[in-house]
Parts: structure tokens; sequence; C-alpha cells
């Protein structure tokens, strides 16, 4: 087992080092500089360029770029000058955590709800409702089910904060955005599992013994229906990623999916090239996390890992 | 093969003998079908993916037709008419009779009578209506072709890797790895910034990431084929790989490709939508689903309508592909027949 | 122009290089006194290429200041010194007849250099690294957040007429819940785009800001020879519907642009006539709507360069308004001149910047701000050789007029100023570039708040500002 976490630490330390080379050559293709303020002449801009840096062959600007990462130095933020990208995301990243674990425990609770009263009422009205209402979550972009979850919730009824950030209940609306995707995917992957789990033998079993089907759900389905959800963590956890991007928008969140549309608008690279190796590292490292517990969960898998 | 044998003791006495009804054994209850007409009847059983079959072929004729039969010219402006509200003629029901906060916009900027815009007009007068087609042809055609190439290089990536194995395997399965850990959204952004904006671009953005789950998935089916009697046969009798692949592993992973491709198309078309938010979507005046969302959204507390039209063509259009995957899933997994 | 830190305004000694500023009496939020040494201090900082300071372009034509910047001189050598503890004398290296109105932009605002000294690489970085001498102080600003609060300073000189203790300031990216966040209270002042503009135009607290900033076509007339047409240039200028344009796309009460210059920037030194509306006289009728006019001077122009039709892009980034003008310009231009054809391409803002720059375009929709009052800032902008000339329009009079109002006619206002106009009117009947409108920045502002006063540049004045009960 350690053997086998250790490879895929290796990997993962592999897998990052080509995505941050080739981030860094994707931006040194792109144009843009440091310098925000569109009146500086050029002449003033060569000045400022050596300042920086920005004169030295590619390569040697690859080597200090990499011998950074190493260190945890991402480089300066182009757009907000003086701050170094480490420091940026160090102070955005809270909020974005918060809804992210917000919504991935909402979302998944209510989707296994949802997925389990789905599969123990097959093929009813009951089922069909709640299939079409998971499907419907997705179906909605976020951006507008944000606008109108603020429009309705917050501005018309004001049963919320509008937006900002400030306190737990401005982090209400945004989560119920964000938690929308996870929801809708945990609850149809839930009735699928249910569905097999509630016709397979030993829920037979349990039934010819005597046991009430509440009893047969909670103690037997439930259980071995939700192992299989931690292999959609990983798609989940990207999805809420995406979706913080918008969220963290509408609401005026100051957290990282804010920043990285920002940066994107103001071309602020060593910004984009630091937050994609962010995203990159939480989900590998979510993954490995995933992968890990379930080996402990389901035996066979670490094998088979192993082996491979 | 591999035979399982149980220590089991079982005398005489364990068995009694039932009466055999031998006619009632050899009644085949269903007609005898192959593996295609039992998907296709299976899913003709699934009222939901039924309809959302239809569905789709109407609004993709329709799509399709409004090349030829657009009820004005998607992008003519009329700086006169801007931001009018839907009317059907003189109906007179509340949200399409041309009304806005009780004022009939209509009258208000002069239209002439007997000019209506149905779906009303955005902010630069131009027919809602038909942008709103436009917009539907558009993001389907991003998403068909997105999905084609997506569904062309994961469906060779996956069975060369699968059938290739050892070292081959290894090193695409590595590749497949460090590709599917940077989340795709920010490859496709990426992409988009050192790429010139534009549809071929996000075509191919979207194209480029989306290949991967395909992969995985065709190559694990793959894997499992590979062993089967009716491969080993085919090799044995000296078949080319590529024939082999072409005659035997392609329609054998047709369910798998079909069932992914739904699933593919409807998250194209929800990136190009997401592209189009943060502001590196189509160029104007081009008209997608994403495009007139986003304006939309910007407008939706003042000109409802600009946002509504668009958001119910694209919820009807993922509810419908989602709808059609999960019953083509259903119906191509034998295992599903008892639900 | 009002006097802050110094006692008056100065009048210029030597021709117009030497300026003398006596600073009254005032304190640094940290108790300090605000000396002269702290121009000194700052001045030298911001022009030393070691600070990195994107406005150091700003103090060309102080003494020395150019030379520091290459790194040809010490940043000891540049023309600012402290004659005393409350005196400071500025040279410059030739007459700037506009350097008192440039004193306003922050660049040349005193730097405390113990607290500089003391705070090392961090000073400025957050609001805790920082000390001040102006109305407000700054919090809870960490440097990278979007919202923080200002403070009532009581060490600033005027703290007598700021009546508000506290400001809270937050940036929002999306313009609906802005607009929410207004009317549920919780802003007191909000920006609208242009479609809530034209919603709430009606209301009594709607505001529209006119700004000192101009948006303009540029013609690439390096990469499209048919640009270097006087024709041809003149018959896109007439065939824009400016009226039409911002009543119903921009909808935000911009005014149209007959100038470059904008109107409420410069006046007249004798006659006190705004200098936009001064140099419109007689050449108004090159920004007006003429599709007739337009369409003969476009096909003269086609068949002097030879062309049949002209396929042309169009570069806009992707805010709000840019977007809905390209879309615009697009239509009217295609229907007003046949044989043109423009397809549009949109980037991010910073990318249009650096691409109108490096001359990558064909058609670009830009706009200036004013650095300071006074219509060199904008006028300077397009000689043969100015930076920001991106179409590479060149006219050797407009040169010269140019050139004149810096050197022979520098302490001569009367003759200096007739230079800019005759100077602007070549430029406007060339129609080197082609003016579409001056900004108007459209606000709801809380009725309650009385005095507001915001600078051409868009900066708002809180000092005499009253909360009504």
């Amino acid at each position: 087992m350690v053997k086998y976490v250790l490879k895929r630490i290796g990997y993962l330390l592999l897998t990052l080092f080509i995505v941050a080379s080739i981030t860094f050559f994707l931006m040194k293709l792109l144009p843009g500089t440091p310098f925000n303020n569109p009146k500086i002449p050029a002449a003033q801009i060569a000045i400022l360029r050596k300042q920086y840096g920005l004169d030295l062959p590619v390569w040697q600007q690859y080597l200090n770029y990499m011998v950074g990462i190493a260190h945890g130095d991402f480089g300066e933020s182009y757009q907000f000058a003086g701050q170094t990208v480490s420091y940026l995301i160090s102070t955005r990243i809270g909020p974005s955590l918060q809804l992210g674990v917000q919504a991935m425990i909402i979302g998944t609770l209510l989707g296994i709800l949802l997925g389990a009263i789905a599969a123990i009422r097959k093929n009813t009205w009951v089922d069909a409702t709640a299939t079409i209402f998971a499907i419907i979550g997705r179906s909605i972009p976020n951006f507008v089910f944000a606008a109108l979850l603020q429009f309705w919730l917050a501005y018309k009824w004001r049963l919320f904060p509008i937006a900002l950030w400030d306190g737990f209940s401005s982090s209400i609306l945004p989560t119920l955005a964000l938690a929308m995707a996870p929801l809708a995917n945990t609850a149809r992957f839930m009735r699928t599992e249910m569905v097999d789990v509630l016709s397979s033998d030993y829920i037979e079993l349990a039934k010819s013994k005597g046991e009430s089907q509440w009893q047969v759900v909670a103690k037997h389905a439930m259980r071995n229906s939700m192992i299989p959800i931690v292999t959609i963590i990983g798609p989940m956890a990207v999805d809420l990623m995406l979706g913080s991007l918008v969220v963290e928008n509408v609401f005026a969140i100051p957290g990282i999916g804010q920043q990285f549309v920002q940066s994107i608008t103001t071309n602020d690279y060593p910004v984009i090239m630091g937050l994609t190796m962010l995203y990159s590292v939480m989900l590998t490292v979510v993954i490995l996390i995933v992968d890990i517990l379930y080996g402990f969960i389901d035996p066979r898998i670490r094998l088979s890992g192993e082996g491979n | 093969m591999a035979d399982t044998k149980e220590n089991l003791q079982l005398g005489p006495d364990a068995f009694k003998h039932v009466a055999t009804n031998t006619q009632a054994q050899e009644k085949i209850a269903a007609p005898s079908l192959t593996f295609s007409q039992d998907a296709i009847r299976r899913l003709k059983q699934n009222k939901f993916a039924l309809i959302s079959f239809w569905i789709l072929v109407i609004i993709g004729i329709v799509a399709l037709l409004s090349i030829w039969f657009s009820p004005a010219d998607p992008n003519r402006q009329h700086l006169a008419y801007t931001h009018l509200p839907p009317k059907w003629g003189n109906l007179n029901i509340p949200f399409i009779n041309g009304y806005r906060n009780g004022i009939d916009m209509y009258a208000k900027n002069g239209v002439p009578k007997g000019t209506y815009f149905f779906l009303g007009t955005d902010y630069l007068g131009r027919d809602m209506l038909s942008r709103v087609l436009v917009g539907t042809r558009v993001s389907l055609f991003i998403a068909l072709l997105a999905t084609f190439f997506d569904l062309t290089i994961g469906v060779f990536y996956g069975i060369i890797s699968g059938w290739k194995g050892g070292t081959t395997d290894t090193i695409m399965q590595r590749i497949i790895e460090i590709i599917s850990s940077v989340p795709n959204l920010i490859v496709v952004i990426l992409m988009l910034l050192v790429f010139k904006p534009g549809l071929t671009s996000i075509i191919l953005a979207i194209a480029m990431t989306g290949w991967v789950t395909m992969a995985r998935l065709v190559r694990a089916e793959t894997l499992q084929l590979k062993d089967q009697e009716f491969v080993l046969a085919a090799r044995t009798l000296g078949e080319s790989s590529t024939k082999i692949a072409f005659k035997h592993l392609i329609p054998n992973l047709s369910s798998t490709i079909i069932i992914q491709t739904m699933f593919t198309i409807p998250s194209a078309i929800f990136f190009e939508a997401f592209l189009s938010y943060i502001g590196i979507g189509l160029p104007a005046p081009t008209a997608s689903l994403g495009t007139l969302l986003s304006d939309g959204q910007k407008v939706l507390q003042i000109y409802p309508s600009e946002l509504v039209f668009p958001a119910v063509v694209i919820v009807v259009l993922m509810l419908a592909f989602n709808l059609l995957a999960d019953g083509l899933r259903d119906a191509f997994d034998p295992r599903s027949d008892n639900r | 122009m009002q006097p802050a830190v110094a006692k008056s305004v100065a009048k210029p000694t030597d021709n117009g290089t030497v300026y003398t500023y006596n600073l009254r009496n005032s304190k640094w939020s940290n108790g300090d006194d605000v000396t002269a040494s702290d121009f000194v201090f700052a001045w030298r900082r911001t022009v030393d290429p070691a600070t990195k300071s994107q406005y150091a372009y700003l103090y060309s034509g102080v003494k020395n200041a150019d030379k520091i910047m290459a790194g040809k001189a010490k940043a000891s050598t540049l023309g600012v010194k402290a004659l005393s503890k409350d005196k400071l004398q500025v040279t410059l290296e030739h007459p700037i007849p506009y350097f008192n109105t440039m004193l306003v932009n922050p660049a040349f605002f005193p730097q405390s250099e113990k607290a500089v000294g003391e705070y090392g690489k961090k000073f400025g970085t957050q609001s805790k690294y920082l000390v001040f001498n102006g109305p407000y102080k700054l919090t809870g600003w960490n440097g990278t957040n979007n919202s923080w609060k200002e403070v009532k300073n009581p060490t600033y000189w005027n703290a007598k007429n700021v009546h508000i203790d506290q400001i809270n300031v937050t940036a929002i990216k999306d313009p609906s819940t802005a607009m929410n966040l207004y009317q549920s209270g919780k802003l007191d002042d909000a920006s609208l785009t242009g479609d809530q503009a034209a919603v709430a135009k009606s209301k009594p607290d709607y505001q529209g800001v006119k700004q000192a900033s101009t948006f303009y076509l540029e013609l690439n007339e390096k990469k499209i020879p048919a640009f270097k047409n006087t024709k041809i240039r003149q018959a896109i200028g007439m065939s824009i519907n400016r009226e039409e344009y911002i009543k119903k796309v921009l909808q935000d009460g911009s005014i149209d642009a007959p100038n470059v210059t904008p109107q409420g920037l410069a006046q007249d030194p004798s006659t006190k006539e705004d200098f936009s509306k001064e140099a419109a006289k007689g050449y108004s009728q090159y920004t007006q709507y003429n599709p007739k006019e337009a369409k003969t001077l476009w096909t003269a122009g086609l068949k002097e360069a030879n062309l049949k039709t002209l396929s042309v892009e169009l570069l806009t980034d992707d805010t709000d308004n840019a977007k809905k003008s390209g879309e615009y310009l697009q239509n009217t231009l295609e229907k007003n001149l046949p044989g043109l054809k423009v397809t549009i391409a949109t980037v991010p803002f910073k990318t249009r910047l650096s691409r109108s720059q490096n001359g990558q375009f064909d058609m670009v929709m830009g706009g200036w701000s004013a650095d300071f009052p006074d219509p060199i800032t904008f006028l300077d902008l397009f000689t043969t050789d100015g930076s920001y000339n991106d179409g590479k329009w060149s006219n050797a009079q407009y040169d010269k007029l140019i050139e004149q109002s810096k050197t022979t006619y520098a302490t001569d206002a009367e003759k200096r100023w007739q230079a800019l106009i005759q100077a602007q009117q070549i430029l406007t009947k060339e129609q080197g570039i082609i003016p579409i409108y001056q900004r108007v920045q459209a606000h709801l502002v809380n009725p309650k708040v009385q005095n507001l006063k915001t600078a051409p540049g868009g900066s708002y004045n809180f000092v005499g500002v009253t909360l009504k009960k």
C-alpha cells in the first residue's frame, strides 16, 4: 500500500511538472505584459521589461520560473502590482474552499436522498419527478440559475443577502447555486446503484427474514449503494471548480474562481499559471485520496491498482 | 475454460422430481430479436426517451430549415425597435401582447401595425426568434462537430491503447492521466487564449479535452473483447489488426460509443454557453445559445424575455439529450431488463 | 483649480521653467509633518527605474527625468529640491504651460520617507503598509480583496470639511448584482450599464457623470493602404449616425464627439469658450451623419485607391459597450459604404491594447482619458511619431503646430491656444482618427448624498460631501 501511494505521488509530481512546463510555454506565445497602465510609452516599457527579467532568453525565464515553483514562488501578479501570486491565492482561497465543501456536502446528501427515494419508488411518478428534477439541475446554465436565485430569493423575497462575502448567511445562495451539479450527479448515480442493490440476493434474504422495507433500506441498501459514490467525487470536484468561476462572479465573492475569470480578461498570466497549477494539484490530490479511500473500502481495487 | 468445482455432498434424497411440461419449455415467449432490435424495442418502451428523441429531431429540423426559412435576417439591425417585448399578433395575453410595465412598447417605438416579433427584439433591434433559431443551429453544430472529433480521437486512442497493451498502453495511459489532471475547462480556456477566438477554435478546444473519457471507456471494453473467442479466431485466421478493429471491435463497442456520445453533446453545448459568459465565446455578431444567454443574463431584470427564450431552448435540449442518453444506456444494458 | 497641500497655485519663473511651492503645515496619519523633502523623496523614488513605477513617464519634462528613467543619470539629479521644510522647488527642462494641472495626478503626491523605509518592499501593498495625508485612510485592504473601507483621517489639513466618517467600497463585476444591492439600500452609489441607465434615466437618483474620455476609431494606414486616402476616412466619419448610436446602443447619456478633445476639458484663455466647441465651429460636418455625402466620398476614394471592394477587420474588446459598438459599427458601415466588408474580432481588453500598440489591426475602437486638463493630452497622441498614433496618420502641418505649441508659443497662452485649435481642426477635417463619443458614466446615487463631485478622470472628491438626514 505504501509503495503504491509513493508511486502515485511520484506520478503526480511528474504530471504537475509537465503541466507547469506546458502552461509556461503557452503563456509565452501570448501577447501581454505586467504593465497595467496603457499609457506607458514604448521606451519606458523596454526599461520596465528589463526590471521584470522579461528581456532574458526564454529558456532562462523558464528555468527561473521552474526554480521559483519548486520554492512555492509563482512570481508576481501583473494586475495587482507588488502582490505575489502565492499571496493572492492564499487570501482568496478561503471563500472558494468553504463554498466548495458546503456545496459538496449539501449536494451529495440531497442527491443521495433524492436518488434513494427514486430507486425505492422505482417507475412511479415519484421516480419520474426526481429524475426530471435532477436533470433540470444540470440543464440550466449556472450563471442563469445563480442570477435567478439572487433575483427571487434575495432581491424579491429578501430571504438571504444579495451578494458579497459577509458571514455564513451570505454563503447560502452561492452554495445552493453550486450544489446543483453535484446534487444531480449523485442523485442519478445513487438511483442506479440502489436499484441494483435492491434487486440483489442479500436484500431478498433480508426481506425474507421479515425485515420491513424501511429497515432493509436503512440497514443494507443505503450503505452499500453509497460506497460507489466515492468514485464520482473526482468529476464532481471538477464541476465545482467550473461552477465557482460563475457563481463567485454573480455573487461578488472574493474567491479564486472570480480571480481566474478576472485574470483571463486582464491577461494576468502569472495568476493564470498559478491557478492552473492549483486546480491541477487539487484535482490530482482529490483523485489520489479517492483511490486510496476506495482501496480501503474495496480490496479488489487496491490489488488491481498495485498490479498496474 | 474456468470450471468451478464445488464441494457439495448431496444425497439422492435431496432431489425430488418435478413434472416437466416440454411444450411450455419449447415455447418462446418473445420474438427472437437481434441485439440492436432488442435495444430499439426497449428504447421504445421508455416514454421519456422516445419523446426526447422526437423533440430532438424536431429541434434539429427546425434549426436546419431556418437556414432557408428564417423569419428575418438574424443580423439585421433595427435601432428604432430595440428591446421590444414579444408580441403574437393581436392576442391580448400577458407577456406576449407587446406590453411591458403596462406600456405598449410597440406603439411607443412607432412600430407599424402588422409588424410583430414573436420573441421580441434584442439590444440592436434584431429579431429574437431568428436569433434563437440560428443560435440553436450554431450551438448544435459546435456540439456535434466537437463530439465527432472527440469520438474519433477517443475511439482510436482507446482501441490502440487497449489492443497493443504493454508499454504502449502504459505510456498512453500516463498521457491520459496527465491530461485529465488539469480540469478541462482550464485547458479550453488556455487554448482559446492562444488561438484566435472563433468557431473553429472553440470546436477544437472542446474536442481536444473531451476525448479522454471516451478513450478510457473504449480501452476498458477493448481489453475485455480482446480475449473473447471471436476476436481470437479472427486473429488466428491472420486478419490484420486494422481489419479486426473495424470488423469486430467497433461494432461491439457501438453501444458504449453511442451512449457516451449522447452524454458528450449536451456537455459541449453547456461548455459553449459557459465560454460565452466569461467572455471568450463566439465573436459577434454570430448568435449561439451561449452568446444569447450571456447577453440575456445581463438584462434579466429589465428585459426578462431576452433570457427566457434561449434558456428554455437550452433546458429542453439538455433534458432531451440526457433523457435519451439515459434511455439508450438502459436499452443497451441487459442488466436493465428488469427495471 | 484649488491648492491642497500647497498654500497657493505657484506662478512659474525663469521663463516658465521654475516652480516654487509654499507648503502648508500638515501631518501624515502617523503624526509626522508633511515636508518638502517628502515630495523630493517621492518624486525621486518614482522616476528611479528600480522602483518599476508604471507612471514614471508622467515626469518627462522635469529636469533630468528622462535620463534617470533611461538609467543614464542618478535619481538624485532630478530637478526637484527642498529649499526648506515647507518650500519645494521644481526645475523643468523646458516650459510646460500645463505643469500645475499635471500635479493633480497621484503620481506626484508625497511619500513619507520614514514609512517607505520602515515597510520596505511591503510599502503600499496593503492598507496597513501605508500612511496617509489625504481626507481618508484606507483600511481593510489586504492587497487582493475587492472591498475596503475609507475611514476619515483626522490629521488631514482640511479635516473640518470632511463630514462622512466612513465609506465602504466594493468592486462588483456583475451589473445586475450591483443594481440589486443599490435598490435594496446596501449601496449608496452604483454605476450602471447602458441598458440599466435607459430604465433608470427617469429616476430622481440618476446622475450622468461626464468624463474627459473620448472614444474613436483608428484606421491602420500602414496595414490598409486605402486608409491613407482622406476621402475614404471622411466617408467612414460621415457614415456613422452618432446620435442614434448613443441613444439606442450606448443609452448611458454619452455625448457625440465632434473632436477628439472632449468637452469641459479646457477653456479659451480670453473668451472662456470651451476648446472642443470652439474647434468644432465650421468643422462639425465631418462628424455629422450624412450617408449621401459619405457614399460619394467613398466611391471617389475607392476609385483613387484603385479598389472595387475593401475588407477589413474591426478589433474590439469584450467589454459590454465595446461588443455592442462593434456590432453596430459593422452594420452601419457595411450598410452605408457599398463594397466594404467588416468582420469583427473580439479579444480581451488588454489584448486589444497590446494589439493596437503593435499595429496588429485594420480598424480599432479605442479610447483615451485625459491625464491632465489640457488639450495637449489628446492632441499629442496623433503627431507622426506619437507613441499612441496606432493608425500612423501623419500630417506635417499638424506636427508643426503641436511642436510650436510646446516651444515658440509655450509661454504665450493666446497663441498657443490658437495653434492647438488649428491642429484640432486639421485632425478633424482629415479624420486622422474618427471621433465617436465622449463618455458619460451613468450612476444611481442615493439622494441623501449631497455635494459629491467627480473629477473629469472619474475620481470622487468626498471633501465637503454631506449626508442629508
